[in-house]
């Protein structure tokens, strides 16, 4: 048997702007994109602790309409990774209760009622604490 | 290293990468819109009071040591989260060399320093009070 020549590398590469040809595609990168705002958030976030050590005089939180305009667009990309996230939750999680397998819809449900309770109890604190 | 204990440490290595990137999901996803609502914008417009508007009340939770943990929960393990979405964002897009080692240390490690930036300025902030 005659010796085989090394296999070639098959070099494949996405076609530029295939993400722009369905909006299944569309929305897949939409939800990749999500990190960006959000961690430019964060940062920001990061930034207004570090701010508390300026002292009572200097301390100026952001409030600039601008700012709220930021968070308002954050906050979409915030809801629809939430949504994306949690909704693929159903077809990750595999587990069985009383020996019996539990649905995916009601995995999905459980993660979105932690979401929402999760969010009551984090408002109660941001805004209770603001009062003492 | 045997071939077995170099798997082995492979396995390992993607467990915590895995670990950190669906957690860092779960996470932003659960607790990062309500942030985002309300210190981002109902505080601001002045709809409810919020508790970083005002120096003496955002000092007071940021001494808790609990509100540090929380914070470092909620800022640092979404990053690991960002870094490898980014990372694969890029590689969709057409950039290959975003599954290239450096790009992957860029991203990853980036996602570690933002974590040791938060431990820092949150032990350096305000000191530690249980009262």
């Amino acid at each position: 048997m005659s010796e085989q020549a090394a296999p070639r590398e098959f070099g494949w590469t996405m076609p530029r702007g295939w993400w722009t040809r369905r909006w299944h595609y569309f929305w897949y990168i939409v939800r990749e994109f999500t990190s960006l705002p959000l961690a430019l958030w964060l940062l920001w976030l990061l930034v207004e602790i570090r701010r508390a050590q300026d002292g009572p005089q200097g301390y100026h939180p952001h409030g600039s309409l601008g700012f709220v305009v930021f968070s308002v667009v954050v906050l979409l990309f915030a809801l629809y990774h939430s949504y994306t996230f949690l909704t693929l939750a159903g077809a990750i999680l595999h587990f069985n209760l009383a020996d019996r397998p539990v649905s995916s819809r009601l995995i999905v449900l459980s993660q979105f009622a932690l979401w929402a309770a999760a969010s009551v109890v984090v408002g109660f604190v941001l805004i209770y604490f603001a009062r003492s | 290293m045997s071939e077995h204990a170099h798997t082995r440490k492979l396995a390992l290595a993607h467990l915590f990468w895995w670990f950190m990137f669906a957690q860092g999901g779960v996470l932003a996803a659960i607790l990062i819109p309500v942030h985002v609502l309300i210190q981002g914008i109902l505080g601001p417009l002045g709809v409810v009071p919020v508790v970083d508007r005002h120096y003496d009340t955002w000092v007071n939770v940021l001494g808790n040591p609990l509100v540090k943990l929380y914070l470092l929960v909620l800022i640092a393990f979404p990053f690991f989260h960002f870094a490898h979405r980014l990372r694969y964002l890029l590689v969709d897009l057409g950039v290959p060399a975003a599954r290239s080692l450096p790009a992957q240390i860029v991203f990853y490690g980036g996602a570690v320093a933002v974590t040791l930036v938060t431990i820092y300025i949150l032990l350096t902030t305000v000191p530690i009070s249980f009262g």
